[in-house]
Protein backbone atom coordinates (compact mmCIF):
# COMPACT_ATOMS: atom_id res chain seq x y z
CA UNK A 1 0.00 0.00 0.00
CA UNK A 2 2.90 2.38 0.40
CA UNK A 3 3.68 1.90 -2.99
CA UNK A 4 0.60 2.56 -3.97
CA UNK A 5 0.34 6.05 -1.50
CA UNK A 6 3.96 6.89 -3.29
CA UNK A 7 2.74 6.92 -6.81
CA UNK A 8 -0.68 8.44 -6.12
CA UNK A 9 1.57 10.95 -4.13
CA UNK A 10 4.21 11.41 -7.26
CA UNK A 11 1.20 11.83 -9.63
CA UNK A 12 -0.67 14.03 -7.64
CA UNK A 13 -1.57 16.24 -10.42
CA UNK A 14 -3.04 13.65 -12.77
CA UNK A 15 -5.08 11.65 -10.01
CA UNK A 16 -6.69 15.35 -8.87
CA UNK A 17 -7.88 15.97 -12.08
CA UNK A 18 -9.08 12.62 -12.39
CA UNK A 19 -10.99 12.83 -9.12
CA UNK A 20 -12.24 15.99 -10.13
CA UNK A 21 -13.94 14.40 -13.32
CA UNK A 22 -15.34 11.95 -10.86
CA UNK A 23 -17.02 14.19 -8.39
CA UNK A 24 -18.43 16.17 -11.14
CA UNK A 25 -19.97 13.01 -12.56
CA UNK A 26 -20.91 12.49 -9.35
CA UNK A 27 -22.51 16.03 -8.42
CA UNK A 28 -24.37 15.96 -11.80
CA UNK A 29 -25.54 12.14 -10.78
CA UNK A 30 -26.67 13.52 -7.69
CA UNK A 31 -28.24 16.24 -8.73
CA UNK A 32 -30.24 14.64 -11.64
CA UNK A 33 -31.66 11.89 -8.88
CA UNK A 34 -32.74 14.70 -6.31
CA UNK A 35 -34.31 16.41 -9.73
CA UNK A 36 -35.94 12.52 -10.48
CA UNK A 37 -37.01 12.14 -6.96
CA UNK A 38 -38.13 15.67 -6.60
CA UNK A 39 -40.41 15.87 -10.12
CA UNK A 40 -41.93 12.42 -9.41
CA UNK A 41 -42.45 13.48 -5.86
CA UNK A 42 -44.07 17.07 -7.32
CA UNK A 43 -46.21 15.06 -9.37
CA UNK A 44 -47.34 11.96 -7.57
CA UNK A 45 -47.62 12.66 -4.04
CA UNK A 46 -50.58 13.21 -3.16
CA UNK A 47 -51.43 9.53 -4.65
CA UNK A 48 -48.66 8.54 -2.43
CA UNK A 49 -50.02 9.80 0.35
CA UNK A 50 -53.77 8.10 -0.70
CA UNK A 51 -54.08 4.79 1.78
CA UNK A 52 -55.36 3.33 -0.99
CA UNK A 53 -54.27 -0.31 -2.56
CA UNK A 54 -55.75 0.05 -5.55
CA UNK A 55 -57.82 2.34 -7.78
CA UNK A 56 -60.87 1.63 -10.72
CA UNK A 57 -60.87 3.97 -13.25
CA UNK A 58 -63.84 3.04 -16.30
CA UNK A 59 -62.34 0.83 -18.27
CA UNK A 60 -62.89 2.80 -22.24
CA UNK A 61 -59.33 4.57 -20.83
CA UNK A 62 -56.14 3.64 -21.00
CA UNK A 63 -54.07 6.88 -20.42
CA UNK A 64 -54.44 10.48 -18.54
CA UNK A 65 -57.23 8.43 -16.56
CA UNK A 66 -57.33 10.91 -13.76
CA UNK A 67 -58.69 13.45 -16.73
CA UNK A 68 -60.75 11.15 -18.35
CA UNK A 69 -62.24 8.48 -16.51
CA UNK A 70 -65.51 8.96 -14.72
CA UNK A 71 -67.07 6.18 -12.43
CA UNK A 72 -70.66 6.22 -11.48
CA UNK A 73 -72.15 6.25 -8.07
CA UNK A 74 -73.90 2.66 -9.03
CA UNK A 75 -70.57 1.55 -9.69
CA UNK A 76 -69.03 2.87 -6.53
CA UNK A 77 -72.23 1.41 -4.10
CA UNK A 78 -71.30 -2.09 -6.04
CA UNK A 79 -67.82 -1.86 -5.07
CA UNK A 80 -68.28 -1.13 -1.33
CA UNK A 81 -70.41 -4.27 -1.99
CA UNK A 82 -67.78 -6.23 -2.31
CA UNK A 83 -66.16 -8.46 0.44
CA UNK A 84 -62.74 -7.70 1.61
CA UNK A 85 -62.65 -4.03 -0.22
CA UNK A 86 -63.50 -1.34 1.15
CA UNK A 87 -64.09 1.65 -1.57
CA UNK A 88 -64.76 5.30 -1.86
CA UNK A 89 -65.24 7.79 -4.34
CA UNK A 90 -61.96 9.96 -5.67
CA UNK A 91 -61.98 13.09 -7.78
CA UNK A 92 -59.37 14.60 -9.07
CA UNK A 93 -59.66 17.97 -11.31
CA UNK A 94 -56.73 20.67 -11.98
CA UNK A 95 -58.07 24.38 -11.52
CA UNK A 96 -57.60 27.54 -10.21
CA UNK A 97 -58.49 29.97 -7.29
CA UNK A 98 -58.25 33.37 -5.92
CA UNK A 99 -58.74 34.24 -2.20
CA UNK A 100 -60.27 37.69 -1.32
CA UNK A 101 -56.94 38.61 -0.32
CA UNK A 102 -55.56 38.51 -4.12
CA UNK A 103 -53.72 35.28 -4.02
CA UNK A 104 -53.57 33.98 -7.14
CA UNK A 105 -53.26 29.58 -7.50
CA UNK A 106 -53.40 26.76 -9.18
CA UNK A 107 -54.56 23.62 -7.08
CA UNK A 108 -55.51 20.16 -7.70
CA UNK A 109 -59.37 19.89 -6.34
CA UNK A 110 -59.26 15.95 -4.87
CA UNK A 111 -62.50 15.01 -4.02
CA UNK A 112 -62.66 12.80 -0.82
CA UNK A 113 -65.43 11.65 1.59
CA UNK A 114 -64.30 13.14 4.72
CA UNK A 115 -65.87 10.01 6.73
CA UNK A 116 -63.97 7.65 5.29
CA UNK A 117 -60.08 6.93 4.81
CA UNK A 118 -58.63 9.04 2.01
CA UNK A 119 -59.81 12.09 4.02
CA UNK A 120 -56.32 13.79 4.71
CA UNK A 121 -54.85 14.65 8.33
CA UNK A 122 -54.29 18.32 9.14
CA UNK A 123 -51.18 19.91 10.40
CA UNK A 124 -52.90 23.27 10.70
CA UNK A 125 -56.64 24.25 11.46
CA UNK A 126 -59.88 21.47 10.98
CA UNK A 127 -59.80 18.75 8.96
CA UNK A 128 -62.18 18.55 6.46
CA UNK A 129 -65.91 18.27 7.61
CA UNK A 130 -68.53 19.17 5.24
CA UNK A 131 -69.03 21.06 1.43
CA UNK A 132 -67.82 24.41 0.60
CA UNK A 133 -65.02 23.45 2.62
CA UNK A 134 -61.11 22.94 1.69
CA UNK A 135 -58.38 21.47 3.40
CA UNK A 136 -54.89 22.35 1.88
CA UNK A 137 -51.49 21.55 0.56
CA UNK A 138 -48.42 23.37 2.57
CA UNK A 139 -47.82 24.48 -1.03
CA UNK A 140 -50.54 26.35 -0.34
CA UNK A 141 -50.03 27.94 2.49
CA UNK A 142 -46.62 28.97 1.40
CA UNK A 143 -48.07 30.53 -1.68
CA UNK A 144 -50.48 32.90 0.72
CA UNK A 145 -53.46 30.79 1.25
CA UNK A 146 -54.46 30.99 5.08
CA UNK A 147 -56.60 29.14 6.90
CA UNK A 148 -59.90 31.22 7.51
CA UNK A 149 -59.51 32.63 3.68
CA UNK A 150 -62.21 32.30 1.49
CA UNK A 151 -60.76 30.68 -1.84
CA UNK A 152 -62.99 30.95 -4.93
CA UNK A 153 -62.50 29.04 -7.93
CA UNK A 154 -62.10 30.40 -11.35
CA UNK A 155 -64.75 31.19 -13.65
CA UNK A 156 -67.37 28.84 -12.37
CA UNK A 157 -67.60 30.79 -8.89
CA UNK A 158 -67.42 28.07 -6.31
CA UNK A 159 -66.41 29.61 -2.98
CA UNK A 160 -64.70 27.57 -0.69
CA UNK A 161 -63.60 28.07 3.23
CA UNK A 162 -59.76 26.95 3.90
CA UNK A 163 -60.44 25.24 6.70
CA UNK A 164 -57.18 23.27 7.28
CA UNK A 165 -53.89 23.11 5.99
CA UNK A 166 -52.31 19.38 5.64
CA UNK A 167 -48.76 18.31 4.72
CA UNK A 168 -46.89 19.02 1.38
CA UNK A 169 -48.80 17.34 -1.66
CA UNK A 170 -48.84 17.87 -4.63
CA UNK A 171 -50.27 16.60 -8.11
CA UNK A 172 -48.62 17.21 -11.65
CA UNK A 173 -46.90 19.81 -10.20
CA UNK A 174 -49.73 21.89 -8.90
CA UNK A 175 -50.81 21.48 -5.01
CA UNK A 176 -53.54 19.85 -3.80
CA UNK A 177 -56.38 21.06 -2.10
CA UNK A 178 -58.98 18.49 -0.31
CA UNK A 179 -62.76 19.39 -1.03
CA UNK A 180 -66.09 16.61 0.05
CA UNK A 181 -67.05 14.76 -3.11
CA UNK A 182 -69.90 16.94 -3.85
CA UNK A 183 -67.53 20.05 -3.97
CA UNK A 184 -65.80 18.71 -6.00
CA UNK A 185 -68.40 17.61 -8.75
CA UNK A 186 -69.57 21.30 -8.89
CA UNK A 187 -65.42 21.82 -9.56
CA UNK A 188 -65.26 19.13 -11.98
CA UNK A 189 -69.08 19.23 -13.51
CA UNK A 190 -70.24 22.98 -13.33
CA UNK A 191 -70.01 25.06 -17.05
CA UNK A 192 -67.65 27.72 -16.87
CA UNK A 193 -69.25 30.75 -16.70
CA UNK A 194 -72.73 30.00 -15.28
CA UNK A 195 -73.92 32.08 -11.94
CA UNK A 196 -74.62 29.20 -10.45
CA UNK A 197 -73.56 25.50 -10.35
CA UNK A 198 -75.38 23.30 -12.97
CA UNK A 199 -78.56 21.98 -11.06
CA UNK A 200 -78.44 18.62 -11.70
CA UNK A 201 -74.78 17.63 -11.25
CA UNK A 202 -73.61 14.11 -11.98
CA UNK A 203 -72.76 11.57 -9.22
CA UNK A 204 -69.78 10.45 -10.15
CA UNK A 205 -65.51 10.86 -9.64
CA UNK A 206 -62.39 10.40 -11.45
CA UNK A 207 -61.96 6.93 -9.71
CA UNK A 208 -62.96 4.47 -6.56
CA UNK A 209 -60.36 4.17 -4.50
CA UNK A 210 -59.84 0.70 -3.07
CA UNK A 211 -58.48 -0.75 0.15
CA UNK A 212 -58.59 -4.37 -1.10
CA UNK A 213 -57.46 -7.75 1.83
CA UNK A 214 -54.26 -9.05 0.52
CA UNK A 215 -55.61 -12.16 -2.18
CA UNK A 216 -58.85 -10.30 -3.68
CA UNK A 217 -59.73 -11.32 -6.56
CA UNK A 218 -59.77 -7.83 -8.24
CA UNK A 219 -60.09 -8.74 -11.61
CA UNK A 220 -63.19 -10.60 -11.05
CA UNK A 221 -64.83 -7.78 -9.80
CA UNK A 222 -63.52 -5.81 -12.64
CA UNK A 223 -65.37 -8.06 -15.05
CA UNK A 224 -68.94 -7.73 -13.17
CA UNK A 225 -68.79 -4.32 -12.45
CA UNK A 226 -66.86 -2.89 -16.08
CA UNK A 227 -63.99 -1.06 -14.65
CA UNK A 228 -60.20 -1.19 -14.69
CA UNK A 229 -58.23 -1.56 -11.49
CA UNK A 230 -54.81 -0.83 -10.95
CA UNK A 231 -52.39 -1.35 -8.12
CA UNK A 232 -51.97 2.93 -6.73
CA UNK A 233 -48.62 2.77 -7.72
CA UNK A 234 -49.29 1.83 -11.23
CA UNK A 235 -51.75 4.66 -11.39
CA UNK A 236 -48.98 7.38 -10.95
CA UNK A 237 -48.40 6.44 -14.54
CA UNK A 238 -51.96 8.21 -15.17
CA UNK A 239 -50.40 11.70 -13.23
CA UNK A 240 -49.80 14.09 -16.50
CA UNK A 241 -46.07 14.18 -17.34
CA UNK A 242 -45.07 11.20 -14.90
CA UNK A 243 -44.26 9.06 -16.94
CA UNK A 244 -42.65 11.19 -19.52
CA UNK A 245 -40.59 12.95 -16.38
CA UNK A 246 -39.53 9.39 -15.42
CA UNK A 247 -38.12 8.37 -18.83
CA UNK A 248 -36.44 11.65 -19.69
CA UNK A 249 -34.37 11.70 -16.07
CA UNK A 250 -33.89 7.77 -15.88
CA UNK A 251 -32.09 8.09 -19.39
CA UNK A 252 -29.98 11.24 -18.39
CA UNK A 253 -29.39 9.26 -15.21
CA UNK A 254 -28.39 5.59 -17.01
CA UNK A 255 -26.45 7.85 -19.48
CA UNK A 256 -24.17 9.26 -16.41
CA UNK A 257 -23.55 5.66 -15.06
CA UNK A 258 -22.34 4.46 -18.69
CA UNK A 259 -20.14 7.91 -18.98
CA UNK A 260 -18.81 7.30 -15.32
CA UNK A 261 -17.15 3.99 -16.06
CA UNK A 262 -15.66 5.16 -19.89
CA UNK A 263 -14.38 8.31 -18.31
CA UNK A 264 -13.00 6.04 -14.87
CA UNK A 265 -11.68 3.56 -17.69
CA UNK A 266 -10.55 5.70 -20.46
CA UNK A 267 -8.18 7.43 -17.37
CA UNK A 268 -6.56 4.10 -15.71
CA UNK A 269 -6.31 2.87 -19.40
CA UNK A 270 -4.15 5.45 -20.62
CA UNK A 271 -2.16 5.87 -17.11
CA UNK A 272 -1.15 2.20 -17.30
CA UNK A 273 -0.42 2.54 -21.16
CA UNK A 274 1.75 5.32 -19.74
CA UNK A 275 3.70 3.20 -17.03
CA UNK A 276 3.84 -0.26 -18.60
CA UNK A 277 7.82 0.61 -18.25
CA UNK A 278 7.54 1.23 -14.36
CA UNK A 279 5.00 -1.69 -14.36
CA UNK A 280 7.62 -3.72 -15.99
CA UNK A 281 10.51 -2.29 -13.43
CA UNK A 282 8.35 -3.13 -10.16
CA UNK A 283 7.88 -7.11 -11.50
CA UNK A 284 11.53 -7.38 -12.42
CA UNK A 285 12.02 -5.94 -8.59
CA UNK A 286 9.77 -8.51 -7.55
CA UNK A 287 6.70 -7.40 -7.28
CA UNK A 288 3.73 -9.84 -7.45
CA UNK A 289 1.04 -9.53 -9.97
CA UNK A 290 -1.70 -9.85 -6.82
CA UNK A 291 0.34 -6.91 -5.17
CA UNK A 292 0.58 -4.19 -8.70
CA UNK A 293 -3.28 -5.39 -9.41
CA UNK A 294 -3.86 -4.64 -5.46
CA UNK A 295 -2.27 -1.08 -5.99
CA UNK A 296 -3.94 -0.23 -8.81
CA UNK A 297 -7.05 -1.49 -7.29
CA UNK A 298 -6.05 0.96 -4.38
CA UNK A 299 -5.24 4.34 -6.29
CA UNK A 300 -8.39 3.15 -8.77
CA UNK A 301 -10.63 3.43 -5.25
CA UNK A 302 -8.75 6.60 -3.47
CA UNK A 303 -10.16 8.33 -6.40
CA UNK A 304 -13.49 7.21 -7.36
CA UNK A 305 -14.59 6.46 -3.88
CA UNK A 306 -12.70 9.91 -2.85
CA UNK A 307 -14.44 11.70 -5.87
CA UNK A 308 -17.74 10.11 -5.01
CA UNK A 309 -17.99 11.84 -1.71
CA UNK A 310 -17.05 14.82 -2.42
CA UNK A 311 -19.73 14.69 -5.45
CA UNK A 312 -22.10 13.81 -3.08
CA UNK A 313 -21.45 16.71 -0.71
CA UNK A 314 -21.59 18.72 -3.69
CA UNK A 315 -24.99 17.25 -4.72
CA UNK A 316 -26.44 17.38 -1.04
CA UNK A 317 -24.96 21.13 -0.89
CA UNK A 318 -26.97 22.08 -4.58
CA UNK A 319 -30.23 20.57 -3.16
CA UNK A 320 -29.75 22.72 0.20
CA UNK A 321 -29.16 26.45 -1.86
CA UNK A 322 -32.28 25.25 -4.38
CA UNK A 323 -33.96 24.80 -1.16
CA UNK A 324 -38.12 24.36 -1.68
CA UNK A 325 -37.86 26.66 -5.22
CA UNK A 326 -37.53 23.41 -7.08
CA UNK A 327 -39.00 20.30 -7.36
CA UNK A 328 -35.80 18.87 -6.07
CA UNK A 329 -35.58 15.70 -3.09
CA UNK A 330 -32.36 13.91 -2.18
CA UNK A 331 -33.13 12.01 0.74
CA UNK A 332 -29.70 10.22 2.30
CA UNK A 333 -31.08 6.55 1.11
CA UNK A 334 -31.59 7.89 -2.21
CA UNK A 335 -28.13 9.46 -2.31
CA UNK A 336 -26.35 6.39 -0.82
CA UNK A 337 -27.82 4.15 -3.58
CA UNK A 338 -26.73 6.61 -6.30
CA UNK A 339 -23.65 7.97 -4.99
CA UNK A 340 -22.29 3.55 -4.72
CA UNK A 341 -24.10 3.09 -8.26
CA UNK A 342 -21.46 6.20 -9.22
CA UNK A 343 -18.50 4.37 -7.41
CA UNK A 344 -19.34 0.95 -8.34
CA UNK A 345 -19.54 1.85 -12.27
CA UNK A 346 -16.37 3.80 -11.90
CA UNK A 347 -14.62 1.31 -10.52
CA UNK A 348 -15.89 -1.03 -13.05
CA UNK A 349 -14.28 1.23 -15.71
CA UNK A 350 -10.62 0.86 -13.64
CA UNK A 351 -11.27 -2.96 -13.39
CA UNK A 352 -11.34 -2.97 -17.54
CA UNK A 353 -7.33 -1.98 -17.44
CA UNK A 354 -6.22 -5.06 -14.69
CA UNK A 355 -5.44 -7.35 -18.02
CA UNK A 356 -2.74 -4.95 -19.13
CA UNK A 357 -1.32 -4.03 -15.17
CA UNK A 358 -1.02 -7.93 -15.17
CA UNK A 359 0.44 -8.95 -17.97
CA UNK A 360 3.46 -6.44 -17.37
CA UNK A 361 6.35 -7.92 -18.51
CA UNK A 362 9.56 -7.90 -16.45
CA UNK A 363 11.76 -9.19 -19.36
CA UNK A 364 11.68 -6.48 -20.88
CA UNK A 365 13.54 -4.15 -18.80
CA UNK A 366 16.81 -6.10 -20.26
CA UNK A 367 15.53 -6.59 -23.87
CA UNK A 368 16.08 -10.46 -23.40
CA UNK A 369 12.46 -11.15 -24.24
CA UNK A 370 12.99 -9.55 -27.90
CA UNK B 1 28.07 -17.67 -1.89
CA UNK B 2 28.25 -18.30 -5.87
CA UNK B 3 25.79 -18.47 -8.62
CA UNK B 4 26.55 -21.61 -10.71
CA UNK B 5 24.86 -21.74 -14.23
CA UNK B 6 24.62 -25.44 -15.91
CA UNK B 7 23.51 -26.23 -19.39
CA UNK B 8 21.65 -23.50 -19.63
CA UNK B 9 19.56 -23.31 -22.92
CA UNK B 10 17.23 -20.84 -23.90
CA UNK B 11 15.35 -20.21 -27.39
CA UNK B 12 13.19 -17.42 -28.08
CA UNK B 13 11.27 -16.02 -31.00
CA UNK B 14 8.47 -18.15 -32.97
CA UNK B 15 8.46 -19.71 -35.94
CA UNK B 16 10.96 -18.59 -38.67
CA UNK B 17 12.25 -16.31 -36.01
CA UNK B 18 13.54 -18.29 -33.54
CA UNK B 19 16.42 -18.12 -32.59
CA UNK B 20 18.94 -20.30 -30.41
CA UNK B 21 20.53 -17.38 -27.64
CA UNK B 22 21.57 -19.59 -24.87
CA UNK B 23 23.09 -22.68 -25.86
CA UNK B 24 24.14 -25.62 -22.82
CA UNK B 25 25.76 -22.48 -21.26
CA UNK B 26 27.93 -23.41 -18.21
CA UNK B 27 28.90 -21.03 -16.25
CA UNK B 28 30.56 -20.32 -12.29
CA UNK B 29 30.43 -17.07 -10.68
CA UNK B 30 32.09 -16.33 -6.97
CA UNK B 31 30.74 -14.57 -4.37
CA UNK B 32 32.72 -11.02 -3.62
CA UNK B 33 33.94 -11.22 -7.49
CA UNK B 34 32.27 -8.77 -10.03
CA UNK B 35 32.56 -10.58 -13.52
CA UNK B 36 31.76 -8.68 -16.94
CA UNK B 37 30.04 -10.01 -19.35
CA UNK B 38 31.26 -9.27 -22.29
CA UNK B 39 30.23 -9.72 -26.20
CA UNK B 40 28.85 -8.43 -29.21
CA UNK B 41 25.04 -7.47 -29.67
CA UNK B 42 23.06 -10.66 -29.74
CA UNK B 43 25.34 -12.75 -28.29
CA UNK B 44 22.94 -13.35 -25.17
CA UNK B 45 24.48 -11.30 -22.46
CA UNK B 46 21.34 -9.55 -21.59
CA UNK B 47 19.23 -13.09 -21.80
CA UNK B 48 22.04 -14.87 -19.51
CA UNK B 49 21.20 -11.76 -17.43
CA UNK B 50 17.75 -12.65 -17.33
CA UNK B 51 18.09 -16.26 -16.98
CA UNK B 52 20.17 -15.52 -13.84
CA UNK B 53 17.76 -12.90 -12.14
CA UNK B 54 14.97 -15.53 -12.20
CA UNK B 55 13.49 -12.97 -15.04
CA UNK B 56 13.02 -15.84 -17.93
CA UNK B 57 12.95 -19.66 -17.17
CA UNK B 58 15.24 -21.03 -19.56
CA UNK B 59 14.24 -23.99 -21.90
CA UNK B 60 16.77 -26.18 -20.36
CA UNK B 61 19.27 -25.93 -17.33
CA UNK B 62 19.76 -25.15 -13.95
CA UNK B 63 20.41 -21.77 -12.13
CA UNK B 64 21.80 -22.72 -9.32
CA UNK B 65 21.97 -19.81 -6.52
CA UNK B 66 23.96 -20.63 -3.66
CA UNK B 67 22.46 -24.41 -4.36
CA UNK B 68 18.85 -23.52 -5.48
CA UNK B 69 17.72 -23.91 -8.33
CA UNK B 70 16.07 -20.68 -9.29
CA UNK B 71 14.80 -22.39 -13.06
CA UNK B 72 12.98 -25.06 -10.91
CA UNK B 73 10.98 -22.72 -9.10
CA UNK B 74 7.72 -21.49 -9.72
CA UNK B 75 6.65 -17.63 -11.13
CA UNK B 76 5.39 -16.91 -7.49
CA UNK B 77 8.89 -18.03 -6.33
CA UNK B 78 11.11 -16.88 -8.64
CA UNK B 79 9.19 -13.68 -7.93
CA UNK B 80 10.20 -13.63 -4.22
CA UNK B 81 13.49 -14.33 -4.92
CA UNK B 82 13.69 -11.30 -7.31
CA UNK B 83 12.82 -9.17 -4.18
CA UNK B 84 14.33 -11.00 -1.34
CA UNK B 85 17.60 -12.35 -2.98
CA UNK B 86 18.53 -10.59 -6.05
CA UNK B 87 19.38 -7.29 -6.69
CA UNK B 88 19.10 -5.26 -10.16
CA UNK B 89 20.66 -2.04 -11.95
CA UNK B 90 19.19 -1.96 -15.60
CA UNK B 91 20.63 0.08 -18.61
CA UNK B 92 17.57 2.36 -18.59
CA UNK B 93 14.18 2.80 -16.92
CA UNK B 94 15.77 2.14 -13.74
CA UNK B 95 14.16 4.82 -11.57
CA UNK B 96 10.30 5.28 -10.93
CA UNK B 97 8.84 8.32 -12.37
CA UNK B 98 8.31 10.88 -9.74
CA UNK B 99 9.50 9.94 -6.77
CA UNK B 100 12.11 11.62 -5.10
CA UNK B 101 15.41 9.77 -4.45
CA UNK B 102 14.63 8.33 -0.89
CA UNK B 103 11.15 6.82 -1.65
CA UNK B 104 13.04 4.83 -4.74
CA UNK B 105 14.60 3.05 -1.90
CA UNK B 106 11.56 2.79 -0.05
CA UNK B 107 9.78 1.44 -2.98
CA UNK B 108 11.98 -1.75 -3.29
CA UNK B 109 11.33 -2.29 0.64
CA UNK B 110 7.66 -1.98 0.36
CA UNK B 111 7.90 -4.59 -2.98
CA UNK B 112 9.63 -6.56 -0.53
CA UNK B 113 6.76 -6.23 2.41
CA UNK B 114 9.74 -4.70 4.48
CA UNK B 115 8.92 -1.41 6.99
CA UNK B 116 9.64 1.45 4.96
CA UNK B 117 10.11 3.29 8.21
CA UNK B 118 12.68 0.86 9.26
CA UNK B 119 14.25 0.92 6.69
CA UNK B 120 14.54 4.85 5.59
CA UNK B 121 17.95 5.61 8.11
CA UNK B 122 19.13 2.66 6.41
CA UNK B 123 18.42 4.06 2.98
CA UNK B 124 19.36 7.23 3.56
CA UNK B 125 22.59 6.07 4.78
CA UNK B 126 23.27 4.00 1.77
CA UNK B 127 22.46 6.48 -0.21
CA UNK B 128 24.85 9.06 0.99
CA UNK B 129 27.81 6.42 1.23
CA UNK B 130 26.80 6.09 -2.69
CA UNK B 131 27.44 10.43 -2.92
CA UNK B 132 23.66 11.17 -2.61
CA UNK B 133 23.52 12.53 0.48
CA UNK B 134 22.47 15.99 -0.62
CA UNK B 135 19.80 14.06 -3.33
CA UNK B 136 17.70 12.61 -1.09
CA UNK B 137 14.43 14.58 -1.94
CA UNK B 138 15.46 14.84 -5.29
CA UNK B 139 13.02 13.63 -8.05
CA UNK B 140 14.48 10.91 -10.26
CA UNK B 141 14.25 13.75 -13.59
CA UNK B 142 16.21 15.92 -11.24
CA UNK B 143 19.23 13.88 -11.71
CA UNK B 144 22.29 13.16 -14.21
CA UNK B 145 22.54 9.85 -15.51
CA UNK B 146 25.50 8.71 -13.36
CA UNK B 147 23.36 9.46 -10.35
CA UNK B 148 20.46 7.85 -11.77
CA UNK B 149 22.56 5.01 -11.97
CA UNK B 150 23.87 5.64 -8.33
CA UNK B 151 20.07 5.61 -6.88
CA UNK B 152 19.40 2.21 -8.76
CA UNK B 153 22.99 0.53 -7.33
CA UNK B 154 21.26 1.90 -3.96
CA UNK B 155 18.26 0.49 -4.58
CA UNK B 156 19.28 -2.96 -5.36
CA UNK B 157 21.76 -3.31 -2.29
CA UNK B 158 19.01 -1.91 -0.03
CA UNK B 159 18.23 -5.38 1.05
CA UNK B 160 21.80 -6.77 0.94
CA UNK B 161 20.96 -9.23 -1.89
CA UNK B 162 23.12 -12.37 -2.85
CA UNK B 163 23.27 -11.84 -6.40
CA UNK B 164 23.68 -8.26 -7.91
CA UNK B 165 22.96 -7.95 -11.76
CA UNK B 166 24.36 -5.20 -13.63
CA UNK B 167 22.89 -4.25 -17.21
CA UNK B 168 25.34 -1.82 -19.16
CA UNK B 169 25.76 0.84 -16.04
CA UNK B 170 27.94 2.94 -18.32
CA UNK B 171 25.82 3.71 -20.90
CA UNK B 172 24.14 6.63 -20.39
CA UNK B 173 27.42 8.34 -18.21
CA UNK B 174 30.23 10.26 -19.44
CA UNK B 175 34.14 8.34 -19.39
CA UNK B 176 34.75 9.59 -15.72
CA UNK B 177 31.66 8.78 -14.19
CA UNK B 178 31.76 5.59 -16.11
CA UNK B 179 35.23 4.64 -14.09
CA UNK B 180 33.58 5.66 -10.87
CA UNK B 181 30.50 3.74 -11.04
CA UNK B 182 32.58 0.64 -12.28
CA UNK B 183 34.61 1.15 -9.08
CA UNK B 184 32.00 1.68 -7.42
CA UNK B 185 30.22 -1.37 -7.89
CA UNK B 186 33.42 -3.59 -8.02
CA UNK B 187 34.40 -2.06 -4.55
CA UNK B 188 30.63 -2.81 -2.91
CA UNK B 189 31.13 -6.11 -4.10
CA UNK B 190 33.97 -6.97 -2.49
CA UNK B 191 32.40 -5.29 0.37
CA UNK B 192 29.71 -7.15 0.75
CA UNK B 193 30.35 -10.44 -1.01
CA UNK B 194 27.69 -10.34 -3.28
CA UNK B 195 28.05 -12.11 -6.88
CA UNK B 196 27.97 -9.42 -9.03
CA UNK B 197 27.75 -9.73 -12.77
CA UNK B 198 28.13 -6.72 -14.97
CA UNK B 199 26.62 -7.18 -19.06
CA UNK B 200 28.91 -4.66 -20.67
CA UNK B 201 30.58 -2.77 -24.06
CA UNK B 202 32.45 -0.79 -22.13
CA UNK B 203 36.34 -1.52 -21.64
CA UNK B 204 36.38 0.50 -18.96
CA UNK B 205 34.10 -2.18 -17.07
CA UNK B 206 36.16 -4.43 -18.39
CA UNK B 207 39.50 -2.85 -16.78
CA UNK B 208 38.17 -2.98 -13.58
CA UNK B 209 36.23 -5.62 -13.18
CA UNK B 210 37.30 -8.73 -11.14
CA UNK B 211 37.34 -10.91 -14.08
CA UNK B 212 35.81 -11.33 -17.63
CA UNK B 213 33.15 -14.16 -19.26
CA UNK B 214 33.17 -13.55 -23.21
CA UNK B 215 29.78 -14.34 -24.96
CA UNK B 216 30.81 -14.22 -28.53
CA UNK B 217 32.96 -17.97 -28.92
CA UNK B 218 30.63 -20.44 -28.89
CA UNK B 219 30.38 -22.53 -26.58
CA UNK B 220 31.38 -18.97 -24.28
CA UNK B 221 34.31 -18.53 -22.28
CA UNK B 222 35.76 -17.06 -19.34
CA UNK B 223 38.93 -14.27 -19.86
CA UNK B 224 41.58 -14.52 -17.66
CA UNK B 225 42.01 -11.08 -15.68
Amino acid sequence: MHLALLELKAARGRFLLMGAVVVLVAALVGIVSGFTTGLGDDTVSALRRLSATDLAFSPDVKTDQFARSLVGADTLAAWQRQPGVRATGLGVALTRGTTERGVEVDLAAFGVDPAVFLSPGVERGARLAEDGQVVVSGKLADQGVRIGDTLTVDRIGVRLTVVGVTGSSAYGHVPVAYVTPATWQRIRFAVPGAQQATAELPYQYSAVAIQAVPGTDLAAVDRRLGTRTVPLADAFAAAPGYSGEKVTMTSIQTFLYLIAPLVVGAFFGIWTVQRQPELALLRALGASRRRLLGHTLAQASAVVVGGTLVGAALAGAVGLLLGAQVPFSLPAPTLAATMATVALAGLAGAALTLRRVATADPTTMLGAGR
Amino acid sequence: MSLELRGISVTLGHGDARVTVLDGLDATFAAGTATALVGPSGSGKSTLLAVAGALLRPDAGQVLLDGADLAALSERDRARARRERIGYMFQSGNLLGGLVVVDQLLAAASIAGRSHRQLRPRAEELLTELGLGHRLRHRADQLSGGERQRVALGRALLLEPALLLVDEPTAAVDRTQARALTELIVGTTAGRGCVTVIATHDPAVLAVADSAFDMAPSPPERLSA
